[in-house]
């Protein structure tokens, strides 16, 4: 059951991570975070279906389309209310969520698509459990994307400057920090990587218009349970959400439904309990 | 104001009731919709954005439909049933909701609704994702149940101008712009949150019993589809938030024009209310009234000495 | 008896003590006044006595009754009332509709909105804000900001009034109409507790003075016996000097 949940932590990191980006840096909470990922999971499934790419293949050419689509829906609509209140920007986020989950629908109805991979049912022995191997190679991807993130942020110019941004807009400005690109870069960068989590889920699971809802959801409690901004927190949080649900699952009767609703309890819970995250 | 309000009142019917049955299920639609957002709008007017509301519509449908299969209670106690246990939902989720402000609030009652749907689809007791049939409302008749949906409306219409008029406005405006100062100058704000709360809920869970008599079905997907909660909050956005016609005109246009494009897409028609909002939000965020008003006191500045009467 | 009445308040955010073991009395009908370095603990005082805020520990008493577990909308009803620093009136409506709020729901018996308006009315008279009562709060300057904030606060018809720093940014013109228009409110029996760094004011107006530094009460008396005495002075060494406005 742990080893469940932690191969599952790894998506969920990734998969969280950008949107902890977009509210670090941005200030943005994305709630069409999802869809994104959604985006990313069709690319996935068409780029195998036509031309018998392996999603994990194709991560590179998806992880760019996405962040050019962020690119432009940044430009085109979340650049005019940086400014506005926070309730403006939630709504605006929310309505294009709306807007791609349905033109997901018109473009490619809402029956699921599944991408029959070769080897999504082959399975590994770890020890004394056996674990599939698709879900093996994603928690390995997954995590080393979202390590490398890390780095990036730690390590390079830009991901320097995003810090600065994270930390105080006005600061970074006067450092001669372009706010405005950085800000492009940093949602382009998130869309980027919810795009390649999408890919990801591709490979393990069905895709449809309606994944993104959840997604976002569920990134979101991570991002509560980490703290608001704290990205580095990420990967813990998203233990955490992991291993609940794993628990949820084994040893609560039907626990596949119900496992479904942890995330919404451990929001509850965490914003009544500690509202700045446990992992400050 | 009064006036054109009573104005789309009478037109409705009278152009129903002359027109084709297809026509009659539209506006039958356009009412539900519109009961929806003026209780959402309510809800708002303390600063709650709410995406709860398919939560409350959905108990309402589930709770009459279990009540007068499995119990035999009439349908009309059903409904009011289903009103009555939305209320006690929200009482719960607001108390809990209180101190969470702006998206907090909003993902947190966006979950509620989410998890509901999910208790709903795995409970046997509930009829799975299957769903159950309920029984129809005063024998299908479609003029009498349009009568019934024009009741509540009425209802909702009501209740929406009285609260404008009343001290409650000054209460619900306080606590939406500033919680804290609003209680230090003697507003109870949990009990107005609350009761805000439980009012929007009723009318929610109301109007969802009466769609699970008037379509015979009721799923998981559809009960407490984001689609409704959705749909209630763009609507009075669109119209113009925080009045009484903001929502009615919201939810007619917005109604009818999903109508309109559903003859060219099978589903997905939805994408209309993602595209009014975000386009409300960038261009024109005080909605439809907002332009109109403006428009009006542009004329005023042109013709000088004429007098405006300001949106209040 | 004592109107307002603080015995041993503490209050702490995560390890900093904002508010250590404070006791405080106010007379009834008197001006009090409020002062300290910046950090001192002032603001979290005010949020303390109208109830935003609960004490970890220490009770507060209000005319006698214990009102330490009190809501903020109960302590108003009671009696007590505030203007805020940072002026944030309800921006959705207008000047005579932000006071109205206040004479709506500030009283334990309601009143009509008729009778709320009317005495609205008089006490935008009596801040001077007549001539702007059906503006809307966004159109107003500093000067009138700070008038809305008085008449809020006076629309509670409170026995106790907590002033936020209101002589900040005035010009001294502005200043002595603002110091006139205390004395009128107290005038009329309120009891007014002040917090405010220009020295100037303070001098005119308080009849006796408190002095924290980092939580805590370092000196109370009147103005004059507080400016020499040695701990105050040095507490506000670290501050910057020619705070008089």
């Amino acid at each position: 059951m742990v080893i469940f949940g932690v191969l599952r932590s790894g998506l969920y990191s990734l998969t969280s991570v950008g949107l902890a980006l977009s509210v670090g840096v941005i200030g943005i909470v994305n709630f069409a975070h999802g869809e994104f990922l959604m985006l990313g999971a069709y690319l996935g499934y068409w780029l195998f279906v036509s031309y018998g790419v392996d999603p994990l293949l194709a991560i590179p050419i998806g992880a760019a389309v996405l962040f050019a689509l962020g690119g432009v829906v940044y430009r085109v609509s979340i650049q005019r209310v940086l400014h506005a209140p926070e309730l403006n920007q939630m709504l605006l986020t929310f309505g294009i969520s709306i807007f791609l989950q349905n033109l997901a629908v018109i473009l490619w109805t809402g029956d699921p698509r599944t991408a029959a991979v070769s080897y999504k049912a082959r399975a590994i022995a770890l020890g004394p459990f056996t674990v599939g191997f698709p879900q093996l190679v994603v928690f390995g991807l997954a995590m080393a994307l979202t390590l490398g993130l890390y780095a990036v942020l730690g390590g390079s110019r830009i991901g320097k400057a995003m810090r600065a941004v994270a930390q105080s807009r006005l600061g970074a400005s006067l450092l001669g920090i372009e706010v405005d690109r950085i800000y492009l870069l940093a949602f382009g960068l998130s869309t980027a990587l919810a795009g390649t989590a999408g890919l990801m889920i591709t490979l393990q699971l069905s895709t449809s218009p309606f994944i993104g809802l959840l997604y976002t959801l569920k990134a979101f409690s991570i991002i509560v349970i980490a703290g608001l901004g704290n990205i580095n927190g990420v990967i813990y949080a998203s233990l955490v959400l992991g291993l609940s649900e794993a628990f949820v699952e084994f040893y609560v009767p039907q626990g596949g439904g119900w496992a479904e609703g942890v995330f919404f309890v451990l929001i509850l819970l965490v914003l009544m309990v500690r509202p700045r995250g446990l992992f400050r | 104001m009064a006036a054109v309000v009573l104005l789309v009142m009478i037109i409705l019917p009278v152009w129903a009731s002359r027109a084709q049955p297809y026509y009659l299920q539209v506006a039958l639609n356009v009412l539900i919709f519109a009961v929806l957002a003026l209780s959402w709008d309510l809800l708002a007017r303390t600063g709650q954005l709410s995406l709860a509301h398919a939560a409350f519509y959905g108990l309402g449908g589930y709770t009459t439909t279990l009540l007068t299969t499995r119990a035999g209670v009439p349908i009309a106690a059903g409904i009011l049933a289903g009103g009555i246990v939305a209320v006690v939902a929200a009482i719960a989720l607001g108390m809990l909701t209180l101190r969470l402000r702006g998206i907090y609030f909003a993902i947190a009652t966006l979950a509620f609704s989410e998890t509901l749907r999910v208790i709903t689809k795995q409970l046997r007791f509930t009829g799975g994702s299957a769903g159950l049939v309920a029984p129809p409302l005063l024998g299908g008749s479609l003029p009498a149940q349009y009568a019934v949906i024009l009741g509540i409306l009425l209802l909702a219409v009501l209740t929406s101008w009285q609260v404008s008029r009343s001290r409650w406005r000054y209460a619900f405006t306080a606590i939406r712009t500033n919680e804290e100062v609003a209680a230090v100058m003697g507003v109870n704000v949990v009990r107005f949150k609350v009761l805000a709360f439980a009012i929007s809920a009723f009318f929610a869970g109301v109007t969802g019993a009466y769609y699970a008599h008037v379509f015979l079905f009721i799923n998981p997907f559809e009960a407490y589809s984001l689609a409704v909660s959705v749909g209630a909050l763009v609507a009075p956005i669109f119209g113009g938030l925080y009045t009484t016609i903001g929502p009615l005109l919201g939810a007619t246009a917005l109604r009818v024009g999903e109508e309109a494009l559903r003859s060219t897409v099978r589903s997905g028609s939805q994408i209309l209310y993602g595209l009014i909002l975000a386009v409300v939000i960038l261009y024109m965020p005080r909605g439809l009234l907002g332009v109109w008003a403006s428009m009006v006191s542009r004329r005023a500045r042109r013709a000088p000495g004429a007098s405006t009467k300001g949106a209040s | 008896m004592n109107l307002l009445a603080l015995h041993r308040v503490t209050k702490a955010f995560g390890g900093l003590v904002a508010v250590n073991d404070l006791s405080l009395e106010v007379r009834p009908g008197e001006i009090f006044a409020l002062i300290g370095p910046n950090g001192a603990g002032k603001s979290t005082t005010f949020n303390l006595i109208s109830g935003l805020l609960p004490p970890d520990h220490g009770r507060m008493l209000f005319d006698g009754a214990d009102l330490t577990a009190a809501k903020p909308h109960e302590r108003a009803r009671a009696g007590i009332g505030r203007t805020f620093q940072l002026m944030q009136p309800f921006h959705d409506m207008t000047v005579i509709e932000n006071v109205m709020v206040g004479e709506l729901f500030g009283h334990t018996i309601p009143k009509s909105l008729d009778a709320a308006r009317r005495d609205g009315e008089a006490i935008c008279a009596l801040v001077g804000l007549s001539q702007l009562m059906e503006r809307q709060v966004t159109e107003l300057g500093v000067a009138d900001l700070k008038r809305l904030e008085i008449a809020r606060a006076l629309a509670t018809h409170p026995r106790l009034l907590l002033l936020d720093e209101v002589m900040a940014g005035l010009t001294p013109t502005e200043a002595r109409q603002a110091i006139a228009t205390i004395r009128q409110i107290r005038g009329q029996g309120v009891a007014v507790l002040l917090i405010d760094h220009v020295m100037s004011s303070v001098r005119d107006l308080a009849e006796r003075v408190a002095v924290l530094n980092f939580g805590s009460k370092i000196a109370e008396g009147s103005f004059e016996d507080v400016a020499r005495n040695h701990d105050v002075i040095e507490a506000y060494l670290g501050e910057e000097a020619g705070d008089a406005g």
